[in-house]
């Protein structure tokens, strides 16, 4: 990147990381798009016969008009309440996919290179094993979940073997900084109450 | 990198939003509140007026309908239209040259000859892909190229000597270590980087999938 100047670099790597662990919200515009245009279809080919002086398919736009001028009138209340009511909800979709961040469950970590991405799972797989050889138990003994601010670890001890949850805690921490997670979030090591027969 | 419209994306929905909701919470008001039916019918009926006027004053003599009908019928096929493009910008970015470039100072004297190079997307992806395919750690390798997004840069994205960015997704054994592969994957662009002498960005994506979860897990390590 020679021709870089550094600030314009940083904007990079922070904008291509950015796109990387948020939602771009696609699926929801292809959605609402779709919708909308199935709406404009239908009223257009409406007006183009309308235009063309034609007879009408369903209900021309006046007699639609006058329908949604008497609602609820004859259409019933259960009907025209649940109709909005789904439209409310989808409108409220469609706002709150507009508003909120839609972070993906990755993080980037530190690398001169390159942006690195971790997807969490991955990240939650790499404790686990970490965690289950601290422990000294079975792979399905331990669950691990990754979450922006915090990591849990769970781990259902062998039967008669106790284990250790401040070593597996601080195992697990170190290496969540043995793999670049700045800052390293806190890990909560939850030991079920009751193990399960050794294999 | 990706250039889906994400600023777009998000005003759009936020307005087809607000309109679907209010459309809804009008429905769930005229049949819960009476007093607000009657008001709407009202208001209904004006408007009823105004537009009826509205097409009269807009039908030709000796037609049966207004002229108005085919500006709306051509504003909604102009909104489709639009709709349609608005789809079709989703997940764009995808590009098919890595790098291209030519000596400004080349010129067809009889000694040299000018020209311009280009190295086709499939180089850098190749290369990478080869670098990767004996790794027993990684289940899949793929990598793909996208047009950069320029930062105060004013040439052409096309012909800057810079190259393309470079999306190298990985889905690693489960249990093997993040940072190791990364490293690793890292260093095989910097040789990538002097074997060509052109770089772009490049995303390393650690990813999991539907295949991590069915192979069996990293033994060693």
């Amino acid at each position: 990147m020679s021709r870089f100047e550094p600030r314009d670099a940083e904007r990079e790597r922070y904008f291509i990381q950015r796109r990387q662990t948020h939602s771009a919200r696609s699926f929801a515009s292809i959605v609402a798009a779709v919708l909308v245009a199935l709406i404009c279809l239908y009223f257009m080919f409406e007006a183009a016969l309308k235009s063309i002086g034609q007879d009408v398919w369903l209900k021309s736009p006046g007699q639609w008009w006058s329908w949604i001028a008497a609602l609820p009138g004859d259409a019933g209340a259960g009907l025209v309440g649940a109709g909005s009511l789904v439209l409310l909800l989808l409108g409220l979709f469609f706002v709150l996919q507009g508003l909120l961040p839609g972070r993906k469950a990755r993080r980037a970590i530190e690398n001169d290179r390159a942006i690195v991405i971790i997807d969490h799972e991955v990240l939650a797989s790499t404790l686990a094993r970490r965690a289950r050889t601290e422990a000294n138990v079975s792979p399905e003994q331990v669950m691990v979940a990754v979450a922006h601010a915090h990591v849990d670890v769970q781990v259902r001890p062998t039967s008669g073997i106790p284990v250790d949850a401040d070593a597996i805690r601080a195992a697990v921490a170190d290496e969540l900084a043995e793999n670049l997670i700045d800052p390293v979030p806190p890990v909560t090591v939850r030991v079920a109450d009751t193990g399960v027969v050794g294999q | 990198m990706n250039q889906t419209p994400r600023g777009l994306n998000r005003t759009l929905l936020i307005l087809i939003g607000v309109l679907f909701a209010l459309t809804g919470l009008h429905g769930l008001l005229l049949v819960a509140l009476p007093a607000y039916a009657g008001g709407w019918h009202e208001v209904a009926l004006d408007v009823t007026a105004g537009v009826e006027s509205v097409l009269a004053a807009t039908t030709l003599p000796g037609q049966r309908d207004s002229w108005l009908w085919i500006v709306v019928a051509l504003v909604l096929i102009a909104v489709v239209l639009l709709l349609a493009g608005w789809i079709s910008v989703q997940g764009r970015g995808r590009t098919g040259v890595f790098a291209r470039g030519e000596d400004p100072a080349a010129r067809y004297d009889g000694v040299s000859t000018p020209g311009a190079v280009s190295l086709s997307a499939a180089v850098p992806e190749q290369v990478m892909r080869a670098a990767l395919a004996g790794r027993s750690d990684l289940v899949s390798v793929s990598v793909s190229t996208w047009e950069p997004v320029a930062f105060g840069r004013d040439d052409d994205a096309a012909w800057r000597g810079d190259g393309a960015g470079l999306q190298i997704k990985v889905q690693p054994r489960l249990g093997a270590g993040p940072r190791r592969i990364a490293e690793d994957i890292a260093e095989s662009v910097r040789q990538m980087d002097r074997a060509l002498g052109q770089q772009g960005p490049v995303v390393i994506h650690l990813a999991s999938g539907a295949r991590t979860r069915m192979s069996r897990a990293e033994r060693v390590r």
